[in-house]
């Protein structure tokens, strides 16, 4: 889902990076001394999730984690997909720099958005409780990810419903296998290192 | 054992390979130009558009779909530099450009074989048998192109590979993504002494 450079029309991509660069500001101020090192490795994961491919469906697509990544860190989700895509750019020439702020709240705002709808829920004493919670952060980070990038290559001229159509098609199987991912993994982490989710953010 | 599977179900859903960047790689031959389209784990475009522009005054020229094997052919439009734009889906775009150069040679080649085609003709009904310096080139060349055809696509071979992200760039990465964590702590640290 990284848009490449010379897709967006200016608007658009001003747009989105004076949207990513309040969230990124947002995230810095909200992050805690002790967080630190969680931020850098789920970043660091969330940098190597991209080349893990995923050989399923029409097209190809690739483990994104925005989800995961939104449900343990909240705010924080945006320095730390913003540094992991700009690492991206540069390293593996996926995107692009002036596409940058697009793509970071492109993936960001669905793991916020996941944090502020699943966190009360992945908390919760009961294990099918956290981990249906997981699950749904999972399927709301790539599905709202796809919408957004419609949304954004709309300006593009192409008609809205056919884009957006394409990609929620291309990423249903995708939605469905971080679903389980994520729920896999706050369940684990919630067996193995429960002070993880309880941290206040 | 709930990370035991955890890691079995990646290993068993999931293949690592590289993905989410597209390429184009275009070349003229005998009046016509031929692109190939792939995603840098080698997946080829299928239906992707591909969109022909003037390289000079920007101008398009003209528009088409890859074919189920990620290749796209059509007749040179203009003696000019071409500059073709690959649209995959969901915001995927790169672009190959061909030189003026190449278009002229590709077009003096198809003349060359059009009068060599021309020329067979008349040798059948005069009999006679010449030579002349045209039809030599174009034999020469059709001959080059089919010896040189293996050794171009082990060059597309090598240049995918070139494209796609090693070890290097990986931990490279993450070694940045530590430094950074160490200057955010290091700031923050500041901070804390200071109250």
């Amino acid at each position: 889902m990284h848009i490449s450079e010379g897709v967006l029309s200016a608007p658009v991509l001003i747009t989105g990076a004076v949207l990513t660069t309040g969230g990124v500001i947002i995230g810095l101020k909200k992050m805690p001394y002790e967080q630190i090192p969680e931020v850098a490795v789920l970043l660091s994961a969330f940098f190597v999730a991209s080349l893990i491919h995923v050989p399923i469906g029409p097209s190809s697509v690739h483990l994104v984690l925005n989800g995961l990544i939104g449900l343990l860190l909240g705010w924080m989700t945006f320095p730390a997909i913003f540094v992991a895509l700009t690492l991206q750019a540069l390293l593996f020439q996926f995107g692009g720099l002036t596409t940058l702020g697009v793509n970071t709240f492109n993936m960001a705002t669905p793991g916020l958005l996941a944090f502020y709808l699943f966190r009360p829920f992945a908390l919760s004493e009961k294990t099918i409780i956290s981990g249906l919670a997981g699950f749904l952060s999972g399927i709301t980070g790539i599905g709202l990810g796809a919408l957004l990038v419609a949304i954004s290559l709309v300006t593009t001229g192409k008609a809205f419903m056919n884009v957006a159509k394409l990609v929620i098609i291309i990423h249903l199987p995708l939605m469905v296998i971080e679903g389980i991912i994520t729920a896999f993994c706050i369940i684990f982490l919630k067996k193995v290192k429960p002070e993880l989710l309880e941290v206040k953010i | 054992m709930k990370f035991m599977s955890y890691i079995i179900f990646i290993i068993f859903f999931t293949s690592i390979a590289y993905a989410h960047k597209v390429n184009i790689y275009a070349y003229a031959e005998d009046g016509m130009v031929y692109s190939e389209s792939y995603f840098s784990d080698g997946k080829k475009c299928k239906n992707s558009i591909i969109k022909v522009f003037d390289a000079n005054t920007g101008e398009k020229l003209l528009e088409g779909k890859t074919d189920k094997d990620g290749k796209f052919s059509f007749k040179i439009p203009k003696i000019t530099s071409l500059k073709l734009i690959l649209c995959a889906s969901m915001g995927h775009q790169d672009e190959y450009i061909l030189n003026e150069d190449e278009i002229k040679t590709a077009i003096k080649s198809e003349k060359a074989l059009k009068s060599k085609i021309k020329k067979d003709n008349n040798v059948q009904s005069s009999k006679s048998i010449t030579i002349d310096s045209s039809e030599l080139e174009a034999v020469i060349e059709k001959v080059i192109e089919r010896k040189l055809q293996p050794i171009i696509s082990t060059l597309l071979k090598i240049q995918r590979a070139e494209e796609k992200p090693g070890v290097t760039e990986i931990l490279g990465g993450i070694g940045y993504i530590i430094g950074l964590m160490g200057l955010a702590m290091y700031y923050k640290s500041k901070k804390i002494l200071k109250k």
